[in-house]
């Protein structure tokens, strides 16, 4: 990894494109502002986490629970 | 008569007459399963909002999906431009909008829909994208059976 120091206010570069600055450092956060461009997608780490752990237990269900939740929901939502 | 554009797709139920239109690209995979990108979308059954997304390669990856508006018709999402060019949505009347679904082992009854990472397909092209949202208006799971206990992080609604 990679370490660097900054202070509020400075800057770095990843690449030519994406400018990473930060912006605030109070306590145990820092704010950080960044530049980049448009097709760049960002997500928050534990986002991304949550939801692979989600897809994960979506794939886990048992072919059983799978048939028995599709009756039983779609059952419920012409009641 | 089986039309010539149907295919034969191994899955986790069994194998599967799907058609063409069924078929999706997901060019960056879902999360977890990146290296996946061709699923199959199964309705199991008539008039279900649950699907099996099956991936067409790996017939061990399926994943149970639902159409979220039959359960939360206000559940909004947020897609960055960079995304709609992904999916290459031209209008919002394009995109289909999935969820996961987590169901406890044995309790189908507890079934939960997940709402942090839909999964958006625009249905003209067949090509679909899992949209993180890192801001929700929504409390990030809704369980189905609990429409009438009210969940404890639903936002409060009176005035």
């Amino acid at each position: 990894m990679l370490i660097l120091t900054r202070k509020a206010g400075e800057s770095l570069y990843l690449g030519d494109t994406i400018k990473v600055t930060v912006l605030k450092v109070q306590g145990n956060q820092v704010k950080l502002g960044f530049d980049i461009p448009e097709e760049l997608t960002v997500y928050r780490e534990e986002v991304y986490l949550r939801i692979k752990e989600e897809n994960l237990m979506a794939a886990q269900a048992t072919k059983q629970d799978f048939f028995m939740a599709t009756e039983l929901w779609s059952r419920k939502k012409h009641e | 008569m089986v039309t010539k554009k149907a295919r034969v797709i191994h899955s986790r139920v069994g194998p599967l007459h799907v058609e063409q239109e069924r078929l999706i690209l997901f060019p960056k995979g879902l999360l977890g399963f990146e290296t996946q990108r061709d699923f199959a979308l199964v309705r199991l059954q008539e008039d279900s909002a649950f699907f099996l997304l099956q991936s067409c390669t790996d017939p061990q990856l399926g994943l149970m999906v639902a159409d979220p508006y039959v359960y939360l018709p206000d559940y909004r999402i947020k897609i960055s431009t960079a995304e709609q060019e992904l999916l290459r949505l031209k209008t919002i009347r394009e995109a289909v909008v999935l969820v996961t679904v987590t169901i406890p082992p044995g309790k189908p009854e507890d079934a939960v829909l997940n709402l942090v990472g839909p999964l958006v397909v625009n249905i003209r092209l067949r090509r679909g994208l899992q949209i993180p949202q890192n801001q929700l208006r929504h409390p990030p799971r809704l369980h189905l059976a609990g429409d009438r206990p009210e969940d404890e992080s639903l936002p409060c609604k009176r005035q």
